[in-house]
């Protein structure tokens, strides 16, 4: 039987642990509401490029008559050969089944893709992590030209492919900071390679966060374009009804709402943006001012998913951490019940002593 | 709310709404030059480029913001301002617009016969020249 010091000793540091577990719940509760307004906050930008997009549809001299669809380089359909799959997870760990979750889903989807090659493009340094150990990093050889310009030494990366999946790409502390401006370089690149034909289309797994019990994790096509202002999504997972019951009882202990905000009266605002009833002066052609458009709406897209998968992230660790402080005081709970049985039964044997060498004199 | 002789003037950027206010004139840097919008301007969609975006007769503290790459929409009492980026002028970094400048450079030097590394070289080029003149310009 353990002593009664033992047992004292073991309820401390499960105190201690409850206290850490419970001041993580309201950081992250704390963090969870930053990024619910900074994810609520982007999407005025995005409506609106997303509206100048459909009007810009009624210009007759961008549409490509036989598809009935824009005629721009983004909106070609090709065999789906090579792929890029952007996993957005998180960077740290303590968030329940948050990055499982994600992962499960991307796995899920690279068994869909048997016969085409893969490149994956993993931000969050929980995916990063497990995808370069599974898949390997993609290597590139470096060659040396001569500007012809001026002639001065030129290097230049050419990737070789080792094998049909591989890790592209690194994008440390881009959740911790999330800026529009990195967010956008990456849209850029990402463009830069679908025009160029390195890969045939673009696929995002994220965790989709309207409010903590409307979440799922989505693969979502990010390119080609199809319809633009819809989310094109290949594979859902909602939330079960327990994981979205107990999300709420945390939410509303936090202070925080269940619901996703109403922003209905913002929302029909945007969507006029650029589509009033008039004939609007495009002061560029309406082809140039496509280009400029639309990797404006990719990087709003990809931007949207970083932002809803932050607030996701947080609201899972906030969950997770409320389930850990609550078994910690169980813990506590059992473990003072089983220290006063120890201490009584130790009074016991010393008075039982005591009594039995009375009798005996 | 705006009137005959007002506009109502909105600077929107990826990350949030940065106002919206009411105005008598704004001054914009559009892709192929600089304009002037007042109230009854006929409609316009216009790509923006790098500069100012200045407002004036608003009760704004500032009304000089600098913009970079985006879209405005104008209507006869409207202008919604979609802005990449935008930064008062009192906030931005001159040190790391004259980096912005140094970068942007090397960068066309080693386009070469490259249109599109050309293209991205005189865009980051642009935005740096704006940055400062923006920041150096001291009425405000």
């Amino acid at each position: 039987m353990a002593n009664v010091l033992d047992l004292r000793r073991r309820i401390r540091s499960v105190k201690s642990t409850r206290q850490i577990t419970r001041a993580m719940k309201m950081v992250s509760a704390a963090k969870l509401r930053r990024a619910q307004d900074r994810a609520l906050a982007a999407r005025p930008y995005a409506q609106r490029i997303a509206s100048v997009l459909a009007s810009l549809k009624r210009r007759i001299e961008v549409l490509d008559p036989e598809t009935g669809n824009l005629r721009h380089p983004l909106f070609a359909v090709r065999p789906e050969k090579r792929i890029l799959l952007v996993i957005i997870s998180g960077d740290k760990g303590f968030a329940g089944a948050f990055n499982t979750n994600i992962l499960k889903a991307s796995h899920q989807f690279l068994a869909l893709c048997e016969d085409k090659e893969v490149d994956i493009e993993a931000i969050g340094r929980k995916a990063r992590d497990q995808m370069r150990r599974r898949y390997g990093v993609a290597t590139h050889d470096v060659v040396q030209s001569e500007n012809p310009a001026d002639g001065s030494p030129l290097t230049h990366h050419v990737r070789r492919r080792k094998s049909r999946i591989e890790v592209v790409g690194d994008h440390p502390g881009l959740l911790e900071k999330l800026n529009h401006r990195v967010v956008r370089e990456l849209a850029e690149e990402i463009i830069r390679r679908y025009t160029h034909a390195e890969i045939d289309a673009c696929y995002v797994v994220y965790n989709e966060f309207k409010s903590v019990i409307q979440q799922r994790v989505v693969t979502e096509r990010l390119l080609p374009l199809i319809e633009p202002g819809s989310h094109v999504i290949v594979g859902a997972t909602e939330q079960t009804a327990e994981e979205r019951q107990y999300a709420a009882t945390v939410a509303a202990e936090a202070g925080i709402s269940p619901f996703a905000e109403d922003t209905s009266e913002a929302d029909e605002e945007a969507a006029r943006f650029g589509t009033s009833d008039v004939d609007y002066i495009y002061e560029q052609p309406a082809t140039e001012l496509l280009n400029g458009l639309l990797p404006s709406y990719v990087a709003a897209m990809l931007f949207h998913s970083l932002a809803e998968s932050v607030a996701a992230e947080h609201a899972a660790r906030m969950t997770a951490m409320d389930a850990a402080t609550n078994n910690a005081s169980e813990m506590i709970d059992s473990l003072t019940l089983y220290m006063n049985r120890v201490r009584q039964a130790a009074i016991t044997k010393e008075i039982i002593e005591i009594v039995s060498g009375a009798a005996a004199l | 709310m705006a009137t005959d002789t007002q506009l109502q003037v909105t600077l929107v950027t990826p990350e949030r709404i940065l106002f919206d206010t009411t105005a008598a004139s704004v001054d914009l840097p559009s892709r192929t030059g600089r304009i002037e919008v007042l109230p009854g301007h006929a409609p316009l969609v216009a790509e923006l480029g790098a500069g100012d975006v200045t407002l004036q007769g608003s009760t704004l503290e500032t009304t000089r913001w600098n913009v970079s790459w985006g879209f405005v929409e104008v209507l006869p009492n409207r202008v919604t301002i979609l802005a990449n980026d935008a930064v008062a002028p009192a906030a931005i970094d001159v040190d790391a617009a004259r980096q912005q400048l140094e970068h942007a450079h090397s960068l066309w030097n080693a386009a070469g016969d490259d249109a599109e590394a050309y293209d991205a070289a005189n865009h980051v080029l642009e935005e740096a020249q704006a940055r400062l003149a923006s920041a150096e310009n001291p009425a405000s």
